[in-house]
C-alpha cells in the first residue's frame, strides 16, 4: 500500500472518529448508539495503521484483492448497525405505545373529574383554587413489566 | 359477590355503527360495564363517543387493534375488574351472546373463552379464502401448543382476571387474536370456546384487504411459531 494511501486513510478514520466523538459530546448521539460506530471507526484505524492485518485476512479468507477484506468488515458493520437501529425503533415504538395507553387513561380520568366538578358546582361559580387529591394516584397502579 | 365485568369495544373510524353498538349493549346487558377504545379514528367517532355520553378511552396516537387493546387490558387491570370481553365495534358480536361467552369464565372452567362461528356454523361465516387462512391458523395453533381452537380470529372472547393482568403487559401487536391465544397457553390458561352467531359487519369498511390479508398470514405464522419457541410454558 503507498504511504501517501494510509497517511490518508489514517487521516480519514481520525477524522470520522473525531466526528463521533463531537457528537457524542454535544449530545447528538448517545454512547449507546455509538459503540459500533466507534468500532468502525477502530477498525479503520487499525487496519490504516497496520496494512498487514489486512493482507493476513486476505489470505486466510482466500479472497483477491485486500481491498475486499475491508468493503467485507465495513458491509458487516453497515448491518449490525442497521440492526442496531431496528432493535432501537422496536423498543421506542414500544414505549411510545405504553406512553400514549398511558396518556389515554390519564385522559379519560381528567374529563370524568371535569365533569364531576360541572356537575357539582353552579355554571357561575368559579373553579376552586386546588382540587382534592384523589384516591389513587392518577395514572393507577402499573401493570407487571415485561421480563 | 358480584364480578365486576368490562365490555371492551376496540373503535376505529366506526362512526357508522358505534352508536347502534354501545346502545344495544346497554340495553341487554346493563349488568356489565363497557370502554370503548377510539383507537385515534379519523371520522366522527370521537364526537359521536362524546356526545352519547359513552365511557370511553381516547388514543392520542393510532396504535393498531393490539395496542388499542392492550389499553383497555390496562383500564380494566387498573380499575380491579374480574372479566373482561372484547367485542368488535363493527356490529358483527351479537351481545345476546355475551352471558354464553362470559359463562365458562365466571364459573371459573376457563381464563378464556372464545365466541365461535364454527362449532355450529350458524350465522356469517365469512368468505372461503378467509375460512381457509382461518383453518390453517387453527392447525398451526394446534401443532404448536396442542390446542384445538376452531375460530382463532374471533375478536369475541371472555378473559380472567389472570389473564386481564397478563395482557395488560404483554399483547400482540398487529392481528392479536391467534397470537392471544398461543400467549395464553403458554401462560399456563385455560383456553375454550362457545358457540355463538355472528353478523356481517353492519357499516363502514373492513381493515383487511386482499394485500393485508397475506400479510397478515405471514406475519401471523411466523408471530406464532416465535412466541411458542420463547415462551414459557408454565401448564
Amino acid at each position: 500500500m503507498p504511504e501517501s494511501l494510509r497517511y490518508m486513510l489514517l487521516l480519514g478514520a481520525a477524522v470520522y472518529l473525531l466526528l463521533i466523538f463531537f457528537l457524542l459530546k454535544t449530545g447528538r448521539l448517545s454512547v449507546r448508539f455509538s459503540l459500533v460506530w466507534l468500532a468502525s471507526g477502530g477498525v479503520l484505524v487499525v487496519f490504516a495503521a497496520c496494512p498487514y492485518i489486512v493482507y493476513v485476512l486476505r489470505e486466510y479468507l482466500h479472497m483477491v484483492m485486500p481491498v475486499n477484506v475491508v468493503f467485507t468488515l465495513l458491509f458487516c458493520f453497515v448491518l449490525l448497525v442497521l440492526l442496531s437501529l431496528s432493535a432501537a425503533v422496536s423498543d421506542f415504538a414500544e414505549r411510545i405505545k405504553r406512553l400514549a395507553q398511558a396518556n389515554a387513561i390519564l385522559e379519560k380520568r381528567v374529563r370524568q373529574l371535569e365533569q364531576q366538578l360541572a356537575g357539582a358546582q353552579p355554571a357561575d361559580a368559579q373553579p376552586p383554587a386546588a382540587q382534592p387529591a384523589g384516591p389513587k394516584s392518577p395514572a393507577g397502579p402499573r401493570p407487571p413489566q415485561s421480563e | 359477590m358480584a364480578l365486576k365485568i368490562l365490555v371492551l369495544i376496540p373503535c376505529y373510524n366506526e362512526e357508522a355503527n358505534i352508536a347502534a353498538v354501545v346502545r344495544r349493549l346497554r340495553e341487554s346487558c346493563p349488568w356489565a360495564d363497557y370502554l370503548v377504545i377510539n383507537d385515534c379514528s379519523t371520522d366522527r367517532s370521537a364526537e359521536i363517543l362524546s356526545a352519547e355520553g359513552c365511557n370511553y378511552l381516547d388514543l392520542p396516537i393510532n396504535l393498531g387493534i393490539g395496542g388499542g387493546m392492550q389499553c383497555g387490558y390496562r383500564y380494566a387491570w387498573q380499575n380491579g375488574y374480574d372479566i373482561t370481553v372484547q367485542m368488535d365495534g363493527d356490529g358483527q358480536h351479537d351481545p345476546a351472546y355475551l352471558q354464553s361467552v362470559v359463562g365458562p369464565v365466571a364459573r371459573d372452567e376457563l381464563d378464556m373463552c372464545i365466541g365461535s362461528r364454527f362449532i355450529t356454523k350458524d350465522g356469517f361465516q365469512s368468505s372461503f379464502m378467509r375460512r381457509l387462512g382461518i383453518s390453517f391458523l387453527s392447525g398451526l395453533i394446534f401443532v404448536l401448543t396442542g390446542r384445538r381452537v376452531r375460530d382463532v380470529t374471533s375478536g369475541f372472547r371472555a378473559c380472567g382476571k389472570k389473564l386481564i393482568a397478563f395482557f395488560a403487559s404483554h399483547y400482540a401487536q398487529d392481528y392479536p387474536e391467534p397470537e392471544a391465544i398461543v400467549m395464553a397457553v403458554q401462560h399456563g390458561c385455560r383456553v375454550g370456546e362457545v358457540p355463538v352467531v355472528m353478523a356481517e359487519r353492519q357499516g363502514g369498511v373492513s381493515s383487511i384487504n386482499a394485500l393485508k390479508s397475506v400479510y397478515f398470514m405471514i406475519k401471523v405464522s411466523i408471530s406464532l411459531v416465535i412466541v411458542r419457541l420463547s415462551g414459557r410454558k408454565d401448564r
